[in-house]
């Protein structure tokens, strides 16, 4: 394993930001510290890092800031699915309302029998896949930033006008070789989006949409793009995202998410040693001892994220979040419904 | 607008508050919220008796706010805000009530009102609705109703 520079790399940033956040709440920058805006208007903590729901970034800039000051936060989030166990560690900075920069780093541990296979495989052929026999892992930083163009989410209650913002995304996973073996072009690679929110008063309600261009599998988890006979491809595309948030009191909220996932590496054998040796070989070599293996390693249909959620913030300097998360397929388990919970701290 | 409709506003307002300052120009408009104030939602405060407690709530909320309150003890003149505020959240929440005080521009123009200060108004609001067990739906109907006044009150 490589990892020891990537690991330190993160400690730095996390190191950064809690620093950061830090020098902020001590009064370094107490002439800029604000925390005037209302109740989670700045929305929690998404796995991308950056200000919104749980997937889905909003057009809101992250924080209790205002237009007069610099607000931020530090965000923990844990998921527990059937196949596997997500955890994001994070913090996002906000300007003046205006402007938001943010930093996540993923590490989502695999329990797939069927993968643990392989990796007994692998550390037997000594192929070099970045499978682990007791539980592969994968690891994830994201590095964003966004800019609110327009709008009020909301104040504007007399106008359709919504709040705008663009973000962009750079997602760097540090497990190449488990990457490759799923079948991804790309270990590396950034994404864009739109956002637009509003809250509508009268429905005590926040509806949020995103527009996302990325080529990414599972939001760069698996990689981006995908690798086949045939050589590499990655190539982005809009996908759409939404949020709706219903406010039962002004600090707790019930809600829904959905996100959509494109289909790069629907189908695709996992393949051993970054698709220079395709797996097919092997099964048929192993199909008489372990009947089953083909079709245990291809790679179902990726689902589209779906969840439902429950926001409460009892204070501003701290959020939590529950979801049902559906994420449906991923890789080669399926069915990956479950928990989610999620802090959010504000400075 | 019919011009003896404003002279009357102005005299009754200038005999209302004889000993107050008269405003740059009288009136403030009805806003305009695009999914509209339910019929029921004066009534839902309680009516004019409810909106009434509402303010005095308000004022009691925004003058426990060390943001804010050394505003309202400097520039301000919470009675004569009380009175004109129940008129005009009443007007706005669709009732046949006039509003007889300055326009929103003109009365917070020279106050330099920043966002953050506005929202501390807006928590003492959500608060005042707490303290006088108005349903948060039904508090959000008024949000609805003076969030557009943002625009010409927030200055900096
Ligand atoms: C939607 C929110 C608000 C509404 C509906 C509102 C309403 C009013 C009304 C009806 C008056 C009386 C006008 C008159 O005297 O003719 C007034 C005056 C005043 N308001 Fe506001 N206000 C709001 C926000 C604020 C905020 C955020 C502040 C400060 C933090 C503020 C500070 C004052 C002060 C100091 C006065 C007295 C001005 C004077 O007498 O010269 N108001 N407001």
């Amino acid at each position: 394993m490589n990892g020891s520079q990537g690991s330190k790399l993160r400690l730095w940033s996390c190191a950064a930001i809690l620093g950061a956040t830090a020098a902020m709440h001590s009064g370094v920058a107490s002439a800029q510290y604000n925390d005037g805006k209302v109740f989670l208007t700045g929305g929690v903590f998404t796995v991308d890092g950056a200000g919104g729901g749980g997937a889905v970034p909003w057009a809101t800039i992250t924080g209790y800031e205002t237009r007069d000051g610099i607000n931020g936060g530090v965000g923990y989030t844990y998921a527990n699915l059937p196949a596997l166990q997500l955890n994001v560690f994070g913090g996002a900075i906000g300007f003046y309302d205006r402007f938001e920069l943010s930093y996540a780093t993923h590490k989502l541990s695999l329990n797939l029998s069927n993968l643990d296979t392989v990796a007994l495989l692998d550390e037997i052929l000594g192929l070099g896949l970045g499978t682990d026999p007791w539980n592969s892992t994968l690891q994830m930083d994201v590095y964003g930033a966004k800019l609110r163009l327009f709008g009020d989410a909301v104040y504007t209650s007399d106008s359709w006008i919504p709040q705008v913002a663009i973000g962009g995304l750079y997602k760097e996973n540090t497990t190449g070789e488990l990457v490759r073996t799923l079948g991804a072009s790309k270990t590396k690679d950034w994404e864009a989006y739109l956002a637009a929110t509003k809250v509508f008063f009268p429905l005590s309600t926040l509806v949020n949409f995103t527009v996302r261009y990325t080529s990414a599998n599972q939001i760069g988890l698996t990689g981006f793009g995908e690798c086949s006979a045939d050589g590499c491809t990655n190539d982005k595309e809009f996908r759409f995202e939404a949020s709706i948030a219903h406010l039962l009191s002004k600090n707790t909220a019930i809600g829904f998410e959905y996100q959509q996932h494109g289909g790069n590496l629907d189908g695709k054998s996992v393949s051993l040693a970054g698709g220079g040796l395709p797996l097919e070989g092997l099964t048929d070599l192993l199909g008489p001892l372990l009947p089953g293996v083909q079709t245990a390693l291809t790679q179902e249909k990726e689902s589209d994220w779906m969840d439902v959620f429950f926001a409460y913030a009892p204070n501003k300097n701290l959020s939590f979040v529950i979801a049902y998360l559906m994420l449906g397929n991923i890789s080669v388990a399926q069915d990956q419904n479950g928990f989610y919970m999620s802090m959010h701290a504000t400075f | 607008m019919k011009l003896s409709k404003i002279g009357l506003s102005l005299f009754t307002g200038a005999a209302l508050l004889a000993a107050s300052v008269q405003p740059a120009f009288a009136g403030e408009q009805k806003t305009k919220p695009i999914l509209g104030i339910p019929k029921s939602s004066l009534d839902d405060f309680g009516g004019a008796a409810g909106v009434h407690a509402w303010v005095e709530s308000l004022f009691y909320y925004i003058m426990l706010d060390n943001r804010i309150s050394h505003i309202f003890r400097e520039f301000g003149n919470v009675e004569r805000q009380i009175a004109l505020n129940t008129q005009l959240e009443q007007m706005v929440l669709g009732g046949a009530v006039e509003y007889q005080g300055a326009s929103m521009s003109a009365a917070h123009a020279d106050l330099g009102i920043t966002m953050t200060q506005f929202n501390a108004v807006v928590e003492a609001a959500y608060n005042a609705c707490e303290r006088n067990n108005i349903p948060y739906k039904t508090c959000n109907h008024l949000i609805a109703a003076l969030a557009p006044f943002t625009r010409v009150i927030v200055t900096r």
